[in-house]
Parts: structure tokens; sequence; C-alpha cells
């Protein structure tokens, strides 16, 4: 493929793996993460840090943009969760998860959607969650940040639907990642008796709905939220 | 970097953009960007705004144009070219043109 992708949260899980897979496709990958990763590969750059941090968002994409001139794929990847009662969630837990997931999409969205703009095509790809049509108790704040996610991604479209550039969201079932590590297994069994398909999600659900967005032929494609699973 | 210097960049974005659009205007400084007299739509002051910063990175130049009074007639930084040309100058520790 040859394109200049951008995957946040790329030291573990999911992005750690689709940064596998993209660089195995010959992309030119550009991850970071708050902490290093072990990722070594000739066409992997890292970048720690913060994605709710501007200054260091700016700075990142900016470098990225001086050495290609373009970038073509962003995957906003990084997340965070949190599963509590909204009575004993501390007002610093629902800080940091709408600054990871919301804020982190948005300032990526911003800086990167700027060039893709300018180039006339490009793809955006953001994470929501099946807890947000699920209205799942104890997901309040995880759930709430998710959907702030989706408006951003139909708004996001409509203003820049013109451009060439597509933005579109993927809202995965839970998968084993350590994004749900602290979750209890039986709250995970009652969340898949939701599905239509009662299994686990995997990596490559994921990768096939990202893919789907990120091909030539979607370019009509976008403002979407794909749940897996069969919920919506 | 100077004053001119800014204008001249900021003055050929335009013009670029106006001629790839055929959106025919006098620009000068008192040119206006938003509100009722504009030359460029919402989505084209985007496209100026997004153009010029990347004009200016272009020559290892980083400057943001987000706004909270973007679309403000009375204080947005984009209310006339003069304007935005200050305010890029004023981010740069550059002397205003009045």
């Amino acid at each position: 493929m040859n394109k200049i992708i951008i995957i946040t949260g790329s030291r573990k899980g999911l992005g750690y793996s689709l940064c596998n897979y993209f660089l195995e496709q010959g992309n030119i990958i550009y991850g970071c993460s708050r902490r290093t990763t072990n990722i070594q590969h000739e066409n992997y750059s890292h970048f720690c840090l913060d994605v709710s941090d501007e200054t260091a968002v700016i700075d990142m994409v900016r470098q990225i943009y001086k050495k290609h001139k373009r970038i073509d794929i962003l995957i906003n990847n990084a997340g965070a969760a949190s599963m509590n009662h909204f009575l004993l969630t501390p007002y610093s837990t629902a800080q940091k998860l709408f600054n990871t997931n919301f804020m982190g999409t948005f300032l990526m969205c911003r800086e990167v959607a700027k060039y893709m703009i300018r180039q006339k095509e490009g793809r955006i790809i953001n994470y929501s969650t099946v807890a947000v049509p699920l209205n799942m108790q104890g997901e309040l704040v995880y759930s709430s940040s998710k959907a702030a996610v989706e408006q951003l991604t139909k708004v996001l479209a409509a203003e820049i639907g013109e451009s060439g550039v597509t933005i579109n969201a993927v809202g995965p079932t839970p998968i084993s990642t350590d994004l749900i590590k602290n979750v209890p297994e039986n709250k995970i069994i009652e969340l898949i008796q939701h599905q239509s398909i009662k299994r686990i999600g995997t990596f490559e659900d994921v990768l096939n709905v990202i893919k789907f967005f990120i091909s030539p032929e979607s370019d009509f494609i976008t403002g979407q939220i794909i749940y897996l699973g069969g919920i919506n | 970097m100077t004053h001119k210097e800014i204008e001249v960049i900021v003055l050929t974005v335009l013009e670029d953009f106006c001629n790839s659009n055929k959106i025919s205007a006098e620009i000068n400084s008192h040119t206006p960007l938003i509100g009722g007299s504009r030359i460029l739509d919402s989505m084209g002051l985007v496209n100026v705004i997004v153009d010029i910063e990347t004009a200016f990175l272009d020559k290892d130049i980083e400057i943001s144009l987000t706004s909270e009074a973007a679309m403000s007639v009375r204080i947005s930084p984009f209310r006339t070219v003069g304007a935005l040309c200050n305010y890029i100058a004023k981010q740069l520790g550059i002397e205003e043109n009045e």
C-alpha cells in the first residue's frame, strides 16, 4: 500500500496489532502512546505523548507532514475505559476518559484533517463502542465519551464531506485487550448476550471494518458508525 | 520575517485559492474574510486558513490559526486580510500594522 498512516495508542492491544498488520503491508506507520513501544521496524516511528496534549499532538502531526508532505490514514485507536456506578465515579476519572477518548480524537482529527483537506483525500477512523447504543449501566462516563466521538465523527463528516476526506467510526464489542481487563467476566458475558452474534470480538473483526473504511472504493462512505456483533 | 513577508504569503495563498475556485474579488488588506461582504464561504475560509498555516510550515514557521473568536465579525482575527496578517504577526512576535 505504501501509505502514511498514524495509529494512536500503538503500544499494545488493537493499536499494536494494527501497526504490525499495516507494516507487513508495506506502509509507513507513525504510532504514539504515553510510553515507549517494542515495535522495531524500519518503517515505524514512535512518539511518546498523551493524545490530549495539544502541543505534543500538533508537533507530532507537523513533523510527519513536513517529512512526507501528506498523511493518508489516521486511526484514532487510543482509548481509556472505566467501569463504575455513576455515583461512585470520581470527577478525575471522568476527566481522564474524556481527555483520552474525546479530546485526543478531537485534536488528532483537527490537526490531520488540515493536511488531508489540502491533499483532497484521506481516511480517518475513530473508535466508538457497542456500550453507546446499549446504554449500559456502569459505562456512563466511558460510553458518554464515545458518544461524543460518534457525534464528532458525524459532524466532521458533514463539515469536510466535499473535501475528499472520509471519517467513520467502528464500534467494537468486547475484545480481549487491556481495555477490558478490569471488567468482571459476568459483565462481559451479559454484554455479549445483547449481540446478535454471541461471541467475543477479535482483532480481525475490527481490522475488517477498518479495511472497508480505508479502501479506495469507500470514498462515498462517511459519517458512519459500524457496530460489530449485530448491535444497533 | 517581516510584516510585509507575512502579507505576501497571505495574499499569495488567497489569490491562488480565488483563482483556482473562480472567485473574482479585489484582494487587499481591507478585503473581508467573514461577514456579509466576505469573499469566501465558510469552507473556503477554512481551506484558506489551512493553506496559510501550511504555507508558513513549508518555510519552517509554525503558526496556529485556531481562534475562539473565529466567526465574530467584531473581533475575529479573520475579519479582514489585514487583521489576519496582524494576528499572524502577533504570534510571531512581529509588530502589527495599524
